[in-house]
């Protein structure tokens, strides 16, 4: 394949498990918002309101990261259940190609999910485009991290049920133990350095200073992307070594 | 002849918590272009381990396989670019429409958009698709949902299509709407490597059988060579008068219903009618079916299962 016939092909896996699903059940689009608007409820009923934007950059986090739990049941129902990896390996598609095209596919399919967050930010303010920009560089390499993670796990199990169990305790505590949903001063102090192992706090922090909610200076944002952008990077190299396109 | 497959000391060894199986052991097979080729064999004859190494999706142990000439493991990309499989078991997505399935098949494998709406009208039309090219396949009969599975891969310009086990589970009817669609992939000049534990169908479709048992290829050659290379080529089936004790001088005698099925060879076979006839016996003589060959070659019924014990007849998976 030439890489003109690779991005072609990459995009048409995109188109089919991202947008023809919404076509055929727009009903499973509400099941994205669910976990992250019920937190945002929460949260921002809980503090009388004040916490409102830590409630709706909380949902965005977590919108992302769903998208690799949904990579991660799908490439496992997909290997296991329906075969349908063994299709793609038995033709000219290589297996990065078909990995990116479904991360890329999970993604457009969480677009209408975080187009709800976008509008209950601009319904409660107005956005400085340094702020979106920040937002998109911020969740993009939020996905990257989570798609990696989900495929890495997605290569352990064969059985669905397993995927499901084992995806909620790890969206467990990548969104909810850290301060994703709010200021990290909420934690005890006693266990707080806990916070700082999971990768998502760094998010946190970053998108919490895009929403103006918290002062970041420039040398601990840049420290938080590098953190960030290093702990992509890392997921992204075990996924590759763990990534199987001919069975043993 | 052009080779599209060729398997050369071909072994397979599975390691697992429970220790090792053997699933092929030292096969050599050579599948020619352009005709069906039916491996039929028993449950964990290891058919499917043959046709995933083959297709590029497993690796073997042992031995080399070439494709068009290609091998497996060093020229992978170049097998994968003349490929086409249809696994066993294998479903579609669950919110594909039949459409969808064969067009988006063949864009992702590569496919102008459209040269690929030119290939999936045709094939649709073709195979009889066309009036449920919105439904979603999952919602189709088993036998039209295999059938849109096999469409899919014949619409593609794969050369060799592998189909593994494309009819198990389905009725005799929903059969015979997927063999329309694996003889229409021979007409044009490619191969198709079939599995299947019916008979007939293999001995429908195919060009050359391949048997096999335990791992490895126990009769090989076009149906009729087949029949010409066992012992026995001849089936008598004879209710009354005679009892099996005169019988045994002619063949191999098994109890049938109502009477005894004798495998001989075709001068006894003759002798043998002839005999029953005189004594007023009712007698039917024919040529030995596959069904027989594989009984007398494996020495069970391509139905037994070897977990089950007992009257070894399953009633189909
Ligand atoms: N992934 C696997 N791990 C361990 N054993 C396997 C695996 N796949 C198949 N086998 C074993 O290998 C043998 C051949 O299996 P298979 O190729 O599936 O046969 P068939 O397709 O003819 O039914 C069987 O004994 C089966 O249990
Ligand atoms: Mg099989």
């Amino acid at each position: 394949m030439t890489e003109r016939h690779r991005l072609r092909s990459l995009l048409w896996i995109a188109y089919m498990n991202g947008v023809v699903p919404m076509r055929t059940q727009p009903l499973y689009l509400l099941s994205i918002l669910a976990s992250p608007l019920s937190f945002l409820f929460f949260v921002t009923v809980a503090s009388h309101g004040t916490l409102i934007f830590y409630g709706i950059a909380g949902g965005m986090i977590l919108t992302v990261l769903s998208v690799g739990t949904s990579l991660q049941t799908d490439m496992s129902h997909y290997r296991t259940d329906l075969k349908f990896q063994d299709v793609i390996v038995a033709s000219p598609v290589e297996a990065p190609i078909y990995v990116a095209g479904i991360a890329l596919s999970e993604l457009i399919y969480s677009l209408p999910g975080l187009g709800v967050f976008v509008v209950l930010w601009r319904l409660n303010g107005p956005i400085s485009p340094e702020a979106a920009l920040s937002v998109v560089g911020i969740l993009l390499t939020v996905w990257a991290l989570a798609t990696s993670l989900g495929f890495t796990l997605s290569t352990y199990f064969n059985d669905i049920r397993e995927t499901f169990v084992f995806s909620s305790i790890v969206s467990l505590g990548l969104s909810v133990l850290p301060p994703v949903y709010y200021p990290i001063s909420a934690i005890p102090a006693s266990v707080r350095w806990l916070a700082y192992l999971s990768p998502t706090t760094y998010a946190a922090f970053l998108m919490q200073g895009a929403f103006g909610l918290q002062p970041l200076s420039l040398p601990s944002a840049a420290v938080d992307w590098l953190i960030l952008v290093l702990a992509a990077i890392a997921l992204l190299a075990i996924a590759a070594v763990k990534a199987r396109w001919r069975d043993p | 002849m052009p080779v599209a497959v060729e398997a050369r000391h071909l072994s397979k060894t599975y390691e697992h918590r429970g220790g090792k199986t053997e699933a092929l052991t030292n096969v050599d097979l050579t599948i020619p272009a352009g005709q069906v080729y039916g491996m039929i064999g028993r449950n964990g004859a290891g058919k499917t381990t043959f046709v995933r190494v083959a297709a590029t999706q497993l690796t073997p142990t042992s031995g080399t396989v070439t494709v068009l000439g290609y091998d497996i493991l060093r020229e992978t990309s170049k097998v994968r670019a003349r490929i086409a499989a249809v696994p066993q078991e294998s479903r579609p997505l669950y919110f594909l429409n039949v459409d969808e399935l064969i067009f988006l098949y063949l864009t992702i494998r590569g496919t102008d958009p459209r040269d690929a709406r030119k290939r999936t009208d045709a094939i649709l039309e073709e195979l009889g698709l066309a009036s449920v090219r919105k439904r979603l396949v999952h919602m189709l009969s088993g036998g039209m949902r295999r059938r849109a599975m096999v469409a899919m891969v014949l619409a593609s310009d794969a050369e060799v299509l592998y189909l593994d086990e494309p009819t198990t589970g389905l009725d005799p009817i929903a059969r015979r709407e997927v063999w329309s669609a694996v003889r229409r992939a021979v007409r044009d000049g490619r191969t198709v490597l079939l599995t299947t534990h019916y008979l007939d169908e293999a001995e429908a479709l195919s060009g050359r059988i391949a048997l096999l048992e335990g791992g490895q290829v126990r009769l090989e050659g076009t149906p009729s060579s087949i029949r010409d290379r066992v012992h026995q080529p001849y089936r008598i089936v004879v209710s009354g008068v005679l009892g099996r004790s005169e019988l045994e001088s002619f063949g191999t005698v098994s109890p049938v219903e109502g009477g005894f099925l004798i495998f001989a060879r075709e001068a006894p076979a003759r002798e043998l009618a002839l005999l029953a006839l005189s004594k007023g016996a009712k007698v039917s003589l024919g040529p030995v079916t596959l069904e027989d060959i594989f009984l007398q070659v494996v020495g069970k019924s391509i139905d037994a299962d070897d977990t089950s014990e007992g009257d070894g007849k399953e009633g189909g998976a």
